[in-house]
């Protein structure tokens, strides 16, 4: 018999490398980091959704070329006016909106998609696994943007054809998340338990596993909101996200481009936006992770 | 096994040459180490003295938890930052507690070197033997590139690893598990120690090759000259191989003394209840073994007086003050109100203290040894599993 | 005398695995021919899926060549002249024969053989994505290094809020502000435009500083991140670690030669994982700067409706991506020596 030392029982102190460093003032500072970045993403998802109706703002298209290029700050117009005439805050709450509703779409899509791909394909191993991960494979080296291009430009430029490319390029990457998730489970004890304990396989998937690996796909999906909005945007910029002159972070920056020099406002507001909600999205995805370990 | 000439590991050679001065090696003197965990303070160690004499080898048993790890790891700077280590621990009277990152490097790998109880996880998968060896060398000798491999390669022999020279070349998962714990042990000689820490430096190996590294540290130990401490689970372990015992519990030291003084007259109810727990040829076949009750404390609400007295049989209203640890009689320490009375303690592990050390390759005392842990280690998850 | 006599027999092996090693040799190798045959299915399903997505596209080359006023029979000579009237799946192997062969078709727009048109801009997107790396790569080591060497302290914790804003960051903003501020604030670099490197190393990267950087810094962030991260956890997990340390070794040979070491393994992976979508971001990129590569060339190739450029660019993109994986693995096995050794 090879005699190792026995794992510590839980209540029962300190392996080295168990005494992990987190006293009370970093757990503070952790919740902190939590707390913060939620409250900013409410913020600007109430801002987006209500601000506009709250504030009484103009609507973002069909504003009057006679007021165009208003500074910030001018009467009725807190942002001022972009080429068009159109309220600057007015067109950021809107892009806003359909940025944040895209993105939220396509990871819930992509979430429910590529989860149940990914832990099906890990849980049944074998054949289906391989087909499956096969399948993705093609779709991860199929380059991500190239893809979503020619399928919004195929299906035209809409807000659903810009979620349905998005969601495509989102499956892959949620599927390999679970899917390794799933794996790594599968090795645990109670795994076996359970299955040695005569459960049939979806009530090991649905008890057992999914809410296992909820958490990491959270996690995952915070970071994937602040993907998405980026190529949202990205698609945008190029002309074949949201159609024109509906506002957009993207096609707002796209159009602010072309008078850079003269008024870098217009691309200064909606770049703002864009990088606080990300970094929300983001920092609050990091502090997820921290928190429920797992890198 | 053929024997090779061995050369004297460096210039300055053997410790034991040196002038004793009557002073102890190493000195410990109410070490307390404590971590703060989710809010909770966890006192690891708590309150642990004894004394090590140059060239002894000393084991230090004790449970997982207990504090023996930890405590060792305190003397040489390999903690985390965030615990905090308090008391006092005399390297040939410097001392240890207290010294900043530099002075600790200079110590670590020189004064003393540390094996530890993976060999699969304490050597880099991703270097060659080679490479992990010489730059323990350049890290404490002033050598050029070809002294340094040459060193390297003695010391590979000096721990008898066959083939050193094509090992040289090797990486750590083409070599066995008794392999590559020599390969630690080659390490850790590297800057000529005179305090050699084996943390559970053989737990994780099969029993015949656990004998073999035992041999071998023995081996090393008298003819470099060098202290030993060794850390472990295993009473036989210590019975057979070391020359004093250190038994702790809970973060502390509770008895003290020469292996055979200690083997042959226990007295401190928590080293009588661990022995008995040892399964032994001598006992009848479906003889239940003797429990101690109750759970290890919680390192984080320790009891009041004596740590042991809740699992305690002999403890009574006096335990609530917690006992001194004091040389009770000579050379032989303890902690306790109410030490068991002397008496002879089983043959077996009385024989195999009184063989005590082991030359290198007296394989019967090796074998006795296995006996011991094969028949179930004292460890107490092993011996909660065969009574239940 | 034949060299059975004098050699002892050896037991047929019927594993056919072990007569692959037999084949193979070394196990590197057999990984080689492992991966390059799961390569094959990868690269023909992304043909086929980007012909159908391009099948997908409404309204034909034929049409968009002729304009509006064609009339029906022009329209069905040229779809004819073209190939167009043909099955998908009969054109779909029409093409595979070709690009097998290196032939990848004629744009149907300017009717120059696609490969020319590649030749001229690959060169281009090439040198983007290799000065990305090389910005992001040469700025993320030692931020990672400095980070992990005192994880939470006052480094640590600024450039990996800094990273984590970066990484936030879309490359088409960064693009435009290091434009705002570098080229129309101070003016010292060029904002669009691209000089051939036969013009002059210097004109060609003044002009290569703005888009090289807009793909690097945040890809830097994510290996900053990604590196940084990497070494804490062994820093404060691995028990090799702990014996560097008690050799008596200084804390940044510890951090470089044990931990760095092994972390240089996982950082080769993602940045080959990420070359697949770097190489997507370039197109956007491009467009910004006016670069002539052929990210650039998928736009106006999409735009125009011009199927055999942009099959040959998707196919392209997905080949990089392919191979970069491919390459990881390979290197991964010749620099770690547990798989080098062993076989997976």
């Amino acid at each position: 018999m090879t005699v190792v030392e026995p794992a510590p029982s839980a209540a029962y102190v300190p392996e080295l490398d168990q005494v992990e460093e987190v006293g009370p003032r970093r757990r503070r500072v952790r919740n902190l980091g939590t707390w913060i970045p939620a409250g900013m993403i409410a913020l600007i998802v109430f801002a987006c959704f209500l601000g506009p109706l709250v504030l009484g703002l103009p609507r973002p298209i069909g504003g009057n070329i006679l007021e165009s290029y208003l500074p910030a700050g001018s009467p009725g117009h807190l942002l001022g006016t972009d080429p068009n005439g159109n309220d600057i805050l007015s067109r950021l709450l809107n892009g806003g909106r359909a940025s944040l509703l895209i993105a939220f779409t396509v990871n819930v899509l992509g979430l429910l998609i590529g989860g149940t791909l990914g832990a099906v394909s890990g849980y049944l191993g074998g054949a289906v696994d391989t087909v499956i991960m096969r399948v993705l494979d093609v779709l991860i080296a199929f380059p991500s943007l190239v893809l979503t291009l020619a399928v919004a430009q195929a299906l035209g430029p809409s807000m659903t054809n810009t979620i349905l490319a998005l969601t495509f390029f989102s499956i892959p990457a949620v599927a390999r998340v679970a899917r390794s998730a799933v794996l790594r489970l599968r090795s645990m004890p109670f795994m076996a338990a359970a299955e040695l304990a005569g459960t049939p396989g979806w009530r090991v998937l649905l008890r057992h596993l999914a809410p296992n690996i909820v958490p990491q796909l959270i996690t995952f999906a915070m970071l994937g909101m602040g993907i998405v909005i980026i190529i949202e945007g990205a698609l945008s910029f190029l002309g074949l996200g949201i159609p024109a002159p509906n506002p957009s972070w993207g096609n707002m920056v796209a159009e602010g481009q072309l008078s850079l020099s003269a008024t870098p406002m217009l691309v200064v507001w909606p770049s703002v936006a864009l990088l606080l909600t990300v970094l929300s999205f983001n920092l609050l995805g990091e502090n997820l992770r921290a928190r429920w370990g797992g890198r | 096994m053929s024997e090779t000439s061995l050369p004297t590991p460096s210039a300055g050679g053997q410790h034991s040459a040196r002038p004793d001065d009557g002073r102890p090696l190493l000195s410990v003197q109410d070490l307390r180490v404590t971590f703060t965990r989710g809010g909770r303070r966890v006192n690891a160690v708590n309150g642990l003295t004894y004394e090590l004499a140059a060239g002894r080898m000393m084991a230090i048993i004790g449970e997982s938890g207990s504090g023996k790890s930890v405590s060792s790891r305190a003397l040489m700077g390999l903690l985390p930052p965030t615990a905090e280590i308090t008391g006092s621990a005399q390297f040939d009277g410097r001392e240890l507690i207290g010294l900043g990152e530099k002075e600790f490097r200079s110590l670590r790998g020189g004064d003393i070197a540390m094996v530890f109880q993976d060999p699969a996880r304490s050597l880099n998968p991703t270097m060659k033997i080679g490479l992990q060896i010489t730059e323990a060398i350049k890290a404490h000798c002033d050598l050029d590139k070809k002294g340094v491999r040459d060193r390297a390669v003695e010391l590979l022999r000096l721990v008898r690893l066959p083939a050193p020279e094509r090992r040289f070349n090797e990486y750590p998962h083409q070599l066995s598990g008794g392999m590559r714990q020599r390969v630690m042990i080659a390490i850790a000689l590297a800057g000529d120690p005179r305090l050699l820490i084996a943390d559970e430096a053989t737990t994780a190996l099969d029993v015949t090759t656990q004998a073999q590294i035992m041999e071998l540290i023995v081996e090393l130990q008298e003819r470099l000259g060098m202290a030993v401490i060794m850390i472990s689970h295993d009473l036989g372990l210590a019975a057979s191989y070391a020359q004093d015992v250190a038994v702790m519990y809970a973060g502390r030291a509770v008895e003290y003394a020469a292996a055979a003084d200690l083997f042959g007259a226990v007295r401190m109810p928590y080293t009588r209840a661990l022995l008995d727990a040892i399964p032994l040829l001598e006992r009848g076949s479906h003889e239940l073994l003797p429990v101690t009750p109750g759970q290890p404390p919680d390192l984080s609400k320790l009891p009041k007086g004596c740590p042991f007295r809740p699992r305690c049989a002999n403890a009574t209203d006096r335990c609530l003050e917690a006992p001194d640890f004091l040389e009770h009689q000579p050379g032989h320490w303890w902690a306790c109100h109410h030490p068991v009375p002397e008496r002879a303690v089983l043959a077996g592990v009385a024989d195999a203290a009184a063989a005590a050390p082991v030359p290198a390759g007296a394989t019967a005392v090796g074998a006795g040894a296995t006996a011991y842990t094969r028949a179930g280690a004292t460890d107490p998850t092993t011996r909660k599993g065969a009574t239940r | 005398m034949t060299t059975a006599t004098t050699t002892p027999r050896v037991p047929v092996d019927r594993d056919p695995r072990v007569s692959l090693t037999r084949m193979t040799g070394s196990p590197v190798l057999r990984l080689v021919v492992k991966r390059l045959l799961m390569a094959i299915p990868i690269m023909l399903g992304v043909t086929i899926l980007t012909y159908w997505v391009l099948s997908l596209i409404p309204g034909n080359a034929a049409q968009q060549l002729l304009g509006p006023e064609a009339t029906p029979e022009d329209i069905a000579q040229l779809e004819e002249q073209l190939g167009l009237n043909r099955s998908g799946v009969a054109r779909y192997f029409d093409w595979l024969g070709g690009a097998l062969t290196g032939d990848l078709g004629n744009s149907m727009v300017s009717r120059q053989p696609v490969s020319d048109v590649l030749g001229d801009r690959l060169p281009v997107t090439v040198e983007l994505v290799v000065l990305a790396f090389v910005v992001s790569l040469v700025l993320a080591i030692p931020v990672a290094l400095a980070a992990a060497h005192r994880p939470n302290g006052l480094f640590d914790r600024i450039s990996m809020f800094v990273s984590t804003a970066g990484l936030s960051v879309a490359n088409y903003v960064l693009a435009l502000v290091l434009v705002l501020v570098f080229a129309v604030q101070l003016g010292v670099l060029p904002a669009i435009g691209y000089t051939p490197l036969s013009d002059g190393v210097g004109d060609n990267l003044r002009g290569m500083i703005l888009p090289s950087a807009a793909i690097g810094i945040p890809l830097f962030c994510f290996y900053a991140r990604f590196l940084r991260g990497d070494l804490v956890d062994q820093l404060q997990q691995e028990e090799y670690i702990t014996t560097a340390r008690a050799k008596g070794i200084g804390p940044w040979q510890v951090l470089l030669r044990h931990a760095f070491r092994n972390s240089s393994f996982g950082l080769i992976t993602v940045v080959g994982l990420n070359l697949g979508a770097l190489i997507g971001g370039t197109v956007i990129i491009e467009q910004i700067f006016s670069l002539p590569g052929i990210g650039q060339l998928l736009l106006q190739a999409i735009n125009t409706r011009d199927v055999v450029v942009v099959q040959a660019v998707v196919v392209i993109f997905a080949l990089v991506a392919v191979v970069a994986n491919l390459v990881v693995d390979l290197l991964y096995a010749v620099l770690d020596p547990r798989i080098r050794h062993d076989s997976r």
